[in-house]
């Protein structure tokens, strides 16, 4: 082999090289036009990108037969050597250029297909662990929480089982109001009272903490209301109470407006009609303007645009008397709520006794 | 209570529209529920407050309305009629039991003519939802309607005596009421007798033999004033709920007693004919004395920020019928009989804020004072239950009441001794009469109810307090309580990972996680027996300072039989106001180690009553130098291992903080610390 090549000249074997080249490039010289590669699946451009690749070291690679004509470039008359050199570079520069374009649209060809083989459905679900939901009444009870407390005031909870002072005397509730009475109001055969509300929280927390005073009372609470879809014989409820000198029922639509703006909207309204409470004097009843169908009238407001709420009033003087408390110095008021009457309005819940059922399609339903 | 627009407006004058009427008496705090047209009239429903006995009727509410239209109210007039005779020569009234009738009136129409009401009448009870009856009868109901004041009219010649006896009934007596249901009588309950026996149930209904029928002609009206409470309790043993015990239950006005009887005699003379009796005889034992309250003015202001001019305060106060007279400062008020929700200066300001409007107090802030705080332990309840909803666990919450249990092993710290569940008196659903002292029943019950809806894998925790009786006369005991109930799958299958059963550790792990997040020191577990868990697979949950504060297991056969379980169930209970206050977790910096660490791993074959614990703490106890940590590589049962045996993989870090430890060193403490380790348990190395 070396012999013959000795035989031919420097130029001839640079020629001749090139010609090999193209005669072995000839299968790939269509690829150069990248729409003859739309045919190709991703494992035959591989195929061909491997095949390409051999080609290229076999043409120039350092044992290729146009590295070796190079090499002869001392056998060549020295007038003849930048012909001889610009002849290399012509045939050298001319493989390179085919290759690489070859091999560019292969590539783009195998970026394609393989971005086409990886794409992912986005839509399907994302991996997340097994996820579980606190209560309804839960997530109510924690953001009129954050409310209150970003409003100054404590939070509180005491006894759920009460004795007849906290549960009524305390709260100005008199001896043959019905409430008392074991119609309405659950009692243990020793004739404690399952707290009818939560306004016993207050009793203990005045005479503990004194006045000035601003709390919550969110809890559970009891009445002896037979199960049905609106009624529940324990809910739970809050009631706030702010006790300080010059307190006025202006405070008290104060308070429970913003506390309404910022649980519904900051567009919401309220009303206060004149009602009656044996533990507020005066007293007061609220509703809000509906968060549904901001008072045109809807299906949750029954058409007339307000929502009934809870109950409020001035802290009755006789309250303020049971603990100690000078009504002359000072003033309050007192508001509650339905936490659970709050749930059924906004999830618009037709059958509250779902709120204990603990029927996991329903608790996954929140949050 | 149903109102008639028409009827309302004999006694006000107003321009006012129903709706409109709706609408201003809502905002003096007498909710209209409803107006609904009724031929040429308008009916309103008024919800009246139960302190407002004085405006369940058409009077009543039009002294509401003549002071928001700023009219006077105008009292039926009564006109002249017949009279003859008085009425002691008739008859007697005796009060026997003046504790519960302060005051009773008799009057007498004699030769009257039973027959059917005018028109005008019948349209009038009709319009409000009354049936009419008889001319008599109508008028005693129509009186009611216009002043309050519920009477009855008796058969006179029906009366043995012919007199009332106004008395407790004798235990066990009987009367056959107006709605011919035959009445036992207890002695706590208030009767009119005649000379021989009760005509009627006091304040509530006539009875049946003396009721007015087309032959009578002589009636006796009572109009009387009894005691709230005795009808109240009355009527509620019996089950009875009159337009008449309505009223008198909430406090008739003991004052007008003998106006309405009047305006009843005149109407009955008027449509039925008859002749009067001159005169009333008027037992009236307990005399009403009215009452004076001093209103200073400032107070309106004071309460509710409004500023109502003196001049508007005694408008509104004279408008509703109180007697004014100033004095200084202050205004002088007599409170009109019929208010009897009016007793003190509050009272006084309820009336001149809601008869000036609710509406027109400015809304505002009470100036900052302290700052907001939340219960102690809320924030970490708050992080329970977030971590135990980061494991799936959903939230559940239950009755306090349940059936009587005994199964269930109760939170150390709730009680000593056997567990008495603080009993029900009243129950409103016949199987929870008892407070419950464990919330497992009604957690277990929701798993029961899932299951029962096709749903096999089932997380449920709840927060809630537990109750036990202390001694008798004494506040049952309460705890805050956590108890978790888990079943089913412990994931969901997919590609990536093979459904698996839930078991004791994933109950065990999510508990670790959520004492991690709150800050709290580490548990500690034991294995011990508990009354509703499984032997073998159940454990006491204590703090790191010993205290005992609950159970962790799977729940034992026994009881799941009782829910019909067919599938493991594991559950958790604990004391939460004693963990919440547990101690907390002690963060203290480590430097970060200079030299590098060296594992060696140790498997070996112990007998399986060898718990891990134990393992850990000889190497611990060992204190072999440069020994950093311990931990569970793996344990491996069954195969060729004898059953009575386990295999246990630890895996040994060494370290030192001089140096890096040659080779020679690490196998001489490794060496230590095995041979330990084999010999306090006679173990195997494998």
């Amino acid at each position: 082999m070396a012999e013959e090549q000795t035989e031919q000249l420097p130029a001839q074997q640079v020629e001749a090289a090139g010609k090999a080249f193209e005669q072995e490039f000839e299968r790939f010289a269509r690829f150069g036009d990248a729409a003859q590669l739309a045919g190709l699946d991703l494992d035959a451009a591989l195929a061909e990108q491997r095949a390409l690749s051999e080609l290229r070291t076999r043409h120039l690679g350092k044992k290729s037969a146009l590295a070796a004509a190079k090499k002869l470039v001392g056998r060549v008359a020295a007038e003849e050597r930048p012909a001889f050199g610009q002849l290399v570079k012509e045939i050298e520069d001319k493989v390179v250029l085919e290759l690489d374009a070859v091999e560019l649209n292969l590539k783009n060809q195998i970026e394609e297909k393989r971005t086409a083989r990886e794409t992912i459905d986005v839509t399907l679900p994302g991996r997340r662990p097994p996820y579980g939901h606190r209560h309804p009444i839960t997530l109510l009870r924690e953001r009129i929480e954050d409310i209150f407390v970003a409003l100054g005031y404590v939070i509180e909870d005491g006894r759920e089982i009460e004795t007849d002072f906290y549960n009524f005397t305390a709260l100005n509730i008199p001896d043959n109001h019905p409430a008392r009475g074991e119609a309405d109001t659950f009692y243990t055969n020793d004739g404690f009272a399952l707290r009818s509300q939560t306004s016993t929280v207050q009793i203990h927390a005045m005479q503990r903490r004194g006045v000035p005073i601003r709390m919550i009372a969110p809890g559970r609470v009891f009445r002896r209301d037979t199960p049905d879809p609106t009624h529940n014989p324990m809910f739970y409820q809050v009631e706030g109470l702010c006790v300080d000198r010059g307190i006025t029922m202006g405070h008290l639509k104060g308070t429970v407006t913003e506390f309404l703006r910022r649980m519904f909207g900051a567009d919401t309204v309220t009303r206060f009609r004149p009602s009656y409470f044996p533990f507020t004097e005066p007293s007061a009843e609220f509703d809000f303007s509906c968060f549904k169908c901001k008072g045109a009238g809807c299906r949750i407001c029954k058409n007339s645009g307000w929502i009934e709420l809870g109950g409020s009033g001035m802290v009755h003087p006789n309250v303020l008397r049971a603990v100690g408390v000078d009504p002359q110095e000072f003033s309050g008021f007192a508001f509650g709520l339905g936490i659970d009457r709050m749930c059924a309005l906004m999830y618009e819940l037709d059958d509250i006794r779902l709120l204990f059922e603990n029927d996991v399609r329903f608790l996954e339903q929140f949050e | 209570m149903l109102i008639s627009y028409n009827w309302l407006r004999d006694y006000c004058e107003t321009q006012f529209s129903p709706d409109e009427l709706r609408e201003r008496l809502t905002m003096v705090g007498l909710a209209i529920d409803a107006v609904e047209r009724h031929n040429s009239d308008s009916v309103l429903d008024v919800e009246v407050p139960s302190n407002r006995p004085d405006c369940l009727s058409h009077v009543g509410i039009g002294r509401e309305v003549a002071v928001i239209a700023g009219k006077e109210v105008r009292l039926p007039r009564v006109e002249s009629f017949k009279t003859e005779g008085r009425a002691e020569d008739l008859t007697a009234v005796e009060i026997k039991d003046v504790d519960l009738c302060a005051r009773y009136a008799a009057r007498l129409v004699r030769g009257v003519k039973i027959a059917p009401s005018p028109d005008w009448l019948v349209q009038r009870l009709e319009t409000i939802g009354q049936r009419p009856i008889n001319n008599v009868a109508d008028v005693t109901n129509y009186v009611l309607h216009e002043l309050g004041q519920p009477l009855h009219a008796f058969d006179f010649h029906k009366l043995a005596g012919p007199r009332i006896v106004v008395r407790r009934a004798a235990p066990g007596e009987k009367l056959k009421t107006l709605d011919g249901l035959e009445r036992t009588l207890t002695n706590e309950m208030l009767v009119i007798a005649d000379a021989e026996r009760p005509v009627a149930l006091a304040g509530i209904m006539g009875g049946e033999e003396s009721e007015i029928s087309e032959s009578t002609t002589d009636v006796l009206i009572e109009s009387a004033y009894f005691e709230p409470n005795s009808v109240r309790r009355t009527a509620r043993q019996l089950g009875m709920d009159t337009e008449a015990s309505r009223r008198f239950e909430r406090g008739a006005d003991i004052e007008g007693v003998l106006r309405a009887q009047e305006r009843c005699v005149q109407l009955i003379c008027e449509l039925a004919g008859g002749v009067a009796s001159e005169d009333s005889i008027d037992i009236y034992p307990r005399r009403f004395e009215p009452r004076t309250i001093n209103l200073r003015p400032h107070r309106v202001r004071d309460l509710t920020s409004l500023s109502v001019q003196p001049v508007d305060v005694v408008r509104i106060l004279t408008g509703l019928q109180f007697n004014v007279s100033e004095e200084g400062e202050q205004l002088i008020c007599t409170v009109p009989s019929w208010r009897i929700d009016v007793e003190q200066e509050e009272d006084l300001v309820e009336e001149v804020a809601r008869h000036t409007g609710f509406d027109k107090i400015t809304d505002q802030l009470p100036p900052a004072s302290a700052s907001g705080e939340y219960q102690p332990s809320e924030m970490k309840q708050r992080l329970l239950r977030r971590a135990f909803n980061a494991f799936g666990f959903d939230e559940a919450i239950n009755f306090s009441f349940i059936e009587r249990e005994t199964q269930f092993e109760p939170i150390p710290l709730l009680t000593t001794g056997e567990v008495q569940q603080p009993l029900l008196k009243n129950p409103i659903i016949e199987e929870a009469a008892f407070m419950r002292y464990t919330l497992l029943p009604g957690l277990l019950n929701s798993l029961r109810h899932n299951l029962n809806h096709g749903i096999r894998d089932v997380r449920l925790f709840e927060i809630g307090r537990v109750f036990a009786m202390t001694s008798l006369g004494e506040l049952p005991a309460e705890r805050l309580a956590l108890a978790v109930v888990a079943t089913g799958g412990a994931n969901e299958a997919n590609k990536a990972q093979a459904e698996r059963d839930l078991d004791f550790f994933d109950v065990k792990g999510a508990l670790e996680t959520a004492i991690d997040w709150m800050s709290l020191s580490p548990l500690s577990f034991t294995q011990t027996a508990a009354a509703h868990l499984r032997a073998g697979q159940s454990a006491r949950i204590k703090l790191n300072d010993g205290t005992e504060i609950g159970t962790i297991g799977r729940l034992a056969e026994s009881v799941a039989a009782n829910y019909k379980f067919r599938y493991p169930v594991y559950v958790l209970e604990l004391d939460l106001d004693t963990l919440l206050n547990g101690p907390a977790r002690v963060v203290q910096y480590a430097p970060l180690p200079r030299y590098p660490s060296v594992v060696r791993d140790i498997s070996l074959l112990l007998d399986r009553s060898v718990s891990l614990d134990e393992l850990l703490n000889v190497v611990k106890d060992r204190q072999v130098a440069d020994f950093r940590s311990v931990k569970l590589v793996g344990i491996f049962e069954g195969g060729n291992i004898p059953s009575s045996k386990r295999s246990v993989t630890l895996r040994l870090e060494y370290r030192s903080d001089e140096r890096t430890l040659r080779d020679q060193e690490i196998e001489e403490r490794h060496a230590q610390l095995t041979s330990s380790l084999l010999d306090t348990f006679a173990a195997e190395q494998r």
